[in-house]
């Protein structure tokens, strides 16, 4: 008797237990609201492979945190001694993100070794960042660029500490990630995000594939030329009208040069012989706005590439296959007369985007 | 009540026996069933592996070391090409087509991966007398916009000398008359006749051509990936019957239907076959 009213005792005290703590209110639960998914659009033509890596995915917070980091001088850690620095500093938008004036020039007044490339349709890059490829991604490319001297020329310590100091960074870091902890992953994520949602795709070459406008006669013969062998022949390396990115992304020695350094060519990356002298040939898109011209700037102005093409080519081995019309003493170029060379400039200006220089989503914003 | 107890263990025990009986029967039928599949198939996979080879060596590539039957001196950097309507042919005359509309494979010297063709078809067992296959892609197929994305995207063959896309692009170099390393891209595609002020003349030509591969006899056995090889033999693009001289044709011919035509005849024997 004795040990069942300890029993009913034990019970009791267990049964009391349990509701003093199904009683107890629960602890607030935190919830972070998931990211919503951005809606990334395809435009006709355009390859339907983009490249958006698995572990960034556009969201709409994260596009947005990338806008205004994008256009924050406070992302070179270094604001705070008269060295901002922002993304948008060196690619402008009026240049199609790129900065119209040829080499870039980092905090410490030192030049880029190249011209910038523009921001431009980016998420169908196929991982060859740099006029040599040599990043495999926006945000591997952002990695370097915050620590080279001739860029940001700073250190991530410093770039994670201006930001994290700026009081509405965290929450939007939290709405975009899930943390209010800044990091040097974080942001390269978030700038890639904002990088790879910016779409051109309103030129006039768009809207003679959508049937919204009819080429002069003189932008239809320069369209002849780009795109034939026995014209001026550029699509083999920069597209045509049914790869609007206009670009391959691939690598080429156009004939500039006879002799070469090996400094920032595809050969450095790639160590293989045949890359030496060779760049990227870049999206034409836009290309009224982005001169000067080549890896180097060596051209100001678009006649001057189109006369080096038509009779300017210089030969040497390197000088890649596709690249015929290189061959001493039969010929150093496309040969193209005046009218010809004035339709294929008519044909090049219908590349540009004007739409996409003054697009609100990605003009200047501060916070 | 331990009776009652007892009981409801005794039952639980045959409950659960019965429920491991069941799916272990299960299991072993639908196993039976995969094997009987497996033991008896009716079909088999093929596996084409696509070779570079000159001169009866694999092709080693922007190396200026080759020959060809016009005495050039020449090198390969690359090549890129499309095989389209790939026929398998049964003793008796029975034939099986791959893969019908989407019957086309791209092969990149530069991507290791296209060189190897996992055919997506179940082919029906049994010895194959040959095999043939379109190279290029046929003319009722060959439409500017059919493929979206890279690589082939940049196969594309411009609009305004005939469109759809390139059937091979062969880019190299040769010394040239002066001794000069000349570029050449050995582009074939859809031709154009011109006439004297250089208009085109419609309608375009189609110079894709069909080649059938000479002793090229496999088995498909069921349940098994038969492996064959096609190999492209570069020097023949130049060789037979018609010999192709690089300084009189040139560093480009995708405007040239006369050196279309000859690298079309010469096509016919450009590829072997192998198992």
């Amino acid at each position: 008797m004795k040990s069942i009213s300890h029993k009913k005792v034990f019970l009791l005290l267990l049964i009391a237990t349990n509701i003093f703590y199904s009683c107890k209110k629960d602890p607030p639960v935190t919830t972070i609201k998931a990211p919503t998914p951005y809606n990334f659009v395809i435009p006709k033509g355009f390859p339907t492979n983009v490249n958006i890596p698995a572990n960034n995915p556009l969201t709409v917070e994260g596009v947005k945190l990338g806008h205004y980091l994008y256009y924050d001088d406070r992302l070179s850690g270094r604001a705070d001694e008269g060295k901002g620095l922002s993304c948008s500093s060196c690619h402008k938008q009026i240049n199609s993100f790129e900065n119209g004036t040829g080499k870039g020039i980092g905090v410490m007044g030192i030049e880029t070794d190249n011209v910038m490339l523009p921001h431009i349709n980016l998420a169908w890059n196929p991982g060859t960042f740099a006029w040599n490829g040599g990043a495999s991604s926006i945000e591997e490319d952002i990695y370097g660029a915050i620590t080279l001297q001739s860029e940001f020329a700073s250190t991530w310590e410093k770039v994670v500490a201006a930001l994290s100091a700026v009081p509405e960074y965290p929450a939007m870091f939290e709405a975009a990630f899930g943390t209010k902890v800044i990091s040097k992953e974080l942001i390269a994520k978030a700038i890639g995000q904002f990088v790879r949602s910016m779409v051109s795709s309103d030129s006039k070459l768009d809207k003679v594939l959508r049937g919204e406008y009819n080429f002069t006669n003189s932008e239809r013969n320069g369209m002849v030329l780009f795109t034939t062998e026995s014209g001026a022949d550029c699509f083999h390396c920069h597209g045509q009208p049914s790869n609007p990115l206009m670009t391959t992304n691939l690598f080429y020695n156009n004939a500039k040069d006879s002799s070469f350094n090996g400094i920032g060519d595809r050969y450095s990356v790639t160590g293989n012989h045949n890359d030496i002298g060779a760049y990227k040939a870049p999206t034409l898109r836009n290309v009224e706005l982005t001169g000067p011209y080549m890896h180097d700037g060596r051209f100001k102005t678009l006649d001057e590439v189109i006369n080096f093409y038509s009779e300017g080519l210089v030969y040497s081995e390197y000088a890649h296959p596709l690249m015929h019309k290189v061959r001493p003493p039969y010929g150093h170029g496309a040969a193209l007369n005046p009218q010809q060379k004035a339709d294929l400039k008519a044909f090049l200006l219908c590349l540009t985007d004007t739409s996409y220089i003054h697009n609100p989503n990605y003009a200047k914003i501060h916070l | 009540m331990q009776k009652f107890i007892f009981k409801s263990i005794a039952m639980k025990k045959l409950f659960f026996t019965l429920i491991l009986a069941a799916t272990y029967l299960s299991l072993t039928f639908v196993s039976c069933k995969k094997t009987v599949v497996n033991n008896d198939p009716t079909t088999g996979k093929l596996q084409i592996n696509f070779q570079n080879y000159v001169d009866g060596s694999p092709a080693i590539f922007d190396t200026m070391i080759y020959i060809n039957a016009a005495g050039n001196h020449y090198l390969v950097s690359d090549v890129q090409y499309f095989i389209s309507d790939v026929t398998l042919y049964k003793h008796g005359g029975n034939s099986t087509m791959i893969k019908g509309w989407v019957d086309y494979h791209y092969i990149d010297s530069q991507i290791p991966s296209s060189l190897v063709w996992n055919v997506y078809d179940d082919i029906n067992i049994g010895d194959y007398d040959s095999l043939a296959f379109h190279f290029g892609i046929s003319s009722d197929k060959n439409i500017t916009g059919m493929f979206v994305n890279f690589p082939e995207k940049d196969m594309s063959w411009p609009d305004v000398i005939g469109g759809g896309y390139h059937y091979m692009k062969l880019n190299g170099k040769w010394l040239d008359v002066n001794n000069i390393k000349a570029g050449f891209g050995f582009h074939l595609g859809i031709g154009q006749n011109y006439d004297s002020l250089g208009n085109v003349i419609l309608p375009f030509i189609d110079n894709s051509f069909r080649v059938s591969l000479p002793s090229s006899s496999f088995t498909i056995s069921g349940g098994v990936t038969t492996n064959i090889n096609i190999r492209m033999n570069f020097e023949k693009w130049f060789k037979e019957p018609n010999i192709y001289d690089l300084n009189y044709w040139g560093g480009g011919i995708m405007q040239n239907q006369g050196a279309q035509k000859v690298a079309a005849e010469n096509g016919w024997n450009v590829f072997s076959f192998s198992k």
